[in-house]
């Protein structure tokens, strides 16, 4: 049986403009993706692209034009699927005058959480965020990236089987963006599908196995990682490995050494160099680290936005 | 109906915390209080003054209450608080219900303050019994914010932020004068005759009123807010949410 995807839309466009004398403005055209299970989707485009409009229709905050959109197998305005979603807004707001754990009982209760669960789980997901001390303050005077701790709380609150994050790394310190990388690795380790927007390209490549770029509201192009982004080679990391170095220097293309008895070689992708590198990782366990390299996720992006645009506006962006 | 009551507990939760509630309730009991003192001027009616201003202040009370509803909302739209919400197992119509229970309840809150506090100070102040017909004509005053929450939440759902507070407040004043304006369309059509919860009269003058009226009324304020609320979570439905 095919596995059912965990996101799903077919054509989905969305205007905006509510007076009929308006011209409506398209913010997403014919919008067709998948997203499977168990995967960490980058969800990527510039301002103005239609990420947060596709991430409000999904959660069913706006309604399409035309198309349809399906959530873990389901139509997006059923509401008993949002039970098994996470949901970050771009800007997370919530009531000043609620302490922290106050708001996620409350988030808790609308999860129908019985009182047992939330006992356990408010401290659990506060600790998960590093939030802990905060948990009897108020809202209020909790700064931008506190505010996205606890954003990010209350999206995991349920152990959704589908994470959908609006600009999560957003605002937050190099601290905070290590954080939640961490939580959003560790939310996917255990089972749940991420999908998140976002403009800090490096942190995407980094953490996604899937991404999507968009522009102007269309779709330039979806899929894993690995197929998008050429190949660059294979790298081959060599620990205590001197003796290594001389039968492989011959046919590396670079080589490098990083420290005492610690060389770098980078070789060119071709079905025989895989395969004997593999088996001398497998040989050597240990002490040989094989890492495919790809094209920068940066340069492919304006590379596809650059040729949408017609060549300048990409080429600006960069610069 | 949990996630209801969890929306309706926290909308009340989030006033009732507010200090300036309290003291309003308090400035509210010195009015009243200060009535006693207008024998001179009012040639002996500070009784019947009294009872009026406790009365009158008790209906604004209500009218103030229910009318955060169309800063509330609006406000929780705006700024995403009420996207949190709705983007758990929520459906928009159960939002609508949970503020418009929990603010009732605020509504009940403070005009029960107010009515306690009132008859204290009158009974302190004056001798004739009148505890049964004051708790009903306060009862009505506290129904009386049944169909004026609806009206709030329909202008907070259907109009802009700046506009939704202001048509509310001049339907619920259309709707209390709807008997002597005499204009049929809105008289108890459009918006409820708001005219019936008003029996400050029979407290004043001490004559009794049936509770088959207090029921009466009260089921029709009732349904009048059901209507008005079914259109207001239509309105909802089909809304986005930014």
């Amino acid at each position: 049986m095919e596995e059912v995807p965990v996101i799903k839309t077919e054509s989905l466009s969305k205007r905006y403009g509510v007076l009929f004398w308006k011209k409506k403005n398209l913010s997403l055209d014919q919008l067709s993706i998948t997203v499977p299970r168990g995967a960490v989707f980058g969800f990527l485009g510039p301002n103005g692209a239609g990420k947060t409009t596709t991430i409000k229709l999904l959660m069913d905050l706006i309604h399409p034009t035309s198309g349809s959109a399906e959530v873990l197998g389901k139509p997006v305005w059923d509401p008993s699927v949002r039970r098994r979603i996470g949901f970050l807004p771009d800007a997370p707001a919530f009531n000043g005058l609620m302490t922290a754990s106050e708001f996620l009982n409350v988030c808790a209760k609308l999860l129908k959480m019985s009182k047992a669960e939330r006992k356990k789980r408010v401290p659990e997901v506060l600790e998960t965020v590093r939030m802990t001390a905060s948990a009897d303050d108020k809202l209020g005077g909790f700064s931008r990236g506190m505010l996205q701790r606890i954003g990010v709380a209350q999206a995991i609150l349920n152990k959704p089987d589908l994470l959908i994050l609006d600009e999560p790394l957003l605002g937050l310190d190099p601290y905070g963006r290590q954080e939640l990388k961490r939580i959003i690795r560790e939310q996917n380790k255990l089972g749940t599908t991420v999908f998140f927007s976002s403009h800090i390209l490096a942190d995407v490549q980094e953490i996604c196995d899937h991404a999507a770029i968009l522009n102007r509201g269309r779709l330039l192009c979806s899929g894993k990682l690995g197929d998008l982004l050429g190949s660059q080679g294979i790298s081959v990391r060599l620990t205590d490995g001197d003796d290594l170095v001389r039968d492989l220097l011959p046919e590396a293309k670079e080589c490098q050494k990083k420290g005492p008895h610690e060389w770098e070689l980078t070789f060119e992708k071709t079905p025989d160099s895989e395969k004997r590198l593999q088996e001398l990782k497998e040989k050597h366990a240990g002490k040989v680290e094989v890492v495919e390299q790809w094209e920068s996720l940066e340069d492919f992006f304006f590379e596809k936005i650059e040729q949408d645009n017609g060549g300048e506006a990409g080429k600006e962006a960069k610069e | 109906m949990k996630e209801v009551w969890t929306i309706a507990e926290n909308a009340c939760k989030n006033i009732l915390k507010l200090k300036v509630v309290y003291f309003l309730v308090a400035c509210v009991l010195i009015l009243v209080g200060s009535m006693y003192r207008y024998n001179e001027i009012s040639l002996n009616r500070h009784r019947e003054l009294l009872l009026d201003m406790s009365l009158l202040l008790n209906q604004v009370a209500a009218i103030l209450s229910v009318l955060s509803l169309t800063f509330d909302i609006p406000r929780e739209l705006r700024e995403g608080i009420a996207a949190t919400f709705l983007t758990k197992s929520l459906g928009r119509m159960k939002y609508l219900w949970g503020k418009v229970l929990g603010i009732y309840a605020v509504a009940c809150v403070v005009c029960t303050l107010i009515a306690i506090g009132s008859y204290i100070i009158y009974a302190s102040c004056f001798p004739e019994p009148i505890f049964l017909i004051y708790v009903k004509i306060q009862l009505l005053i506290i129904l009386s914010a049944i169909p004026m929450t609806s009206i709030c939440t329909f202008c907070a759902v259907s109009f802009p932020e700046m506009a939704a507070p202001i048509i509310a407040l001049m339907a619920v004043w259309f709707s209390s004068l709807t008997h002597r304006l005499k204009i049929p369309v809105l008289n108890g059509g459009i918006l409820p005759d708001l005219d019936l919860f008003n029996m400050k009269e029979h407290v004043i003058y001490q004559v009794d009123l049936p509770w088959s009226y207090i029921l009466g009324t009260a089921l029709y304020g009732v349904a009048f807010a059901v209507f008005v609320m079914m259109l207001s979570g239509i309105i909802f439905r089909l809304r986005d949410i930014k």
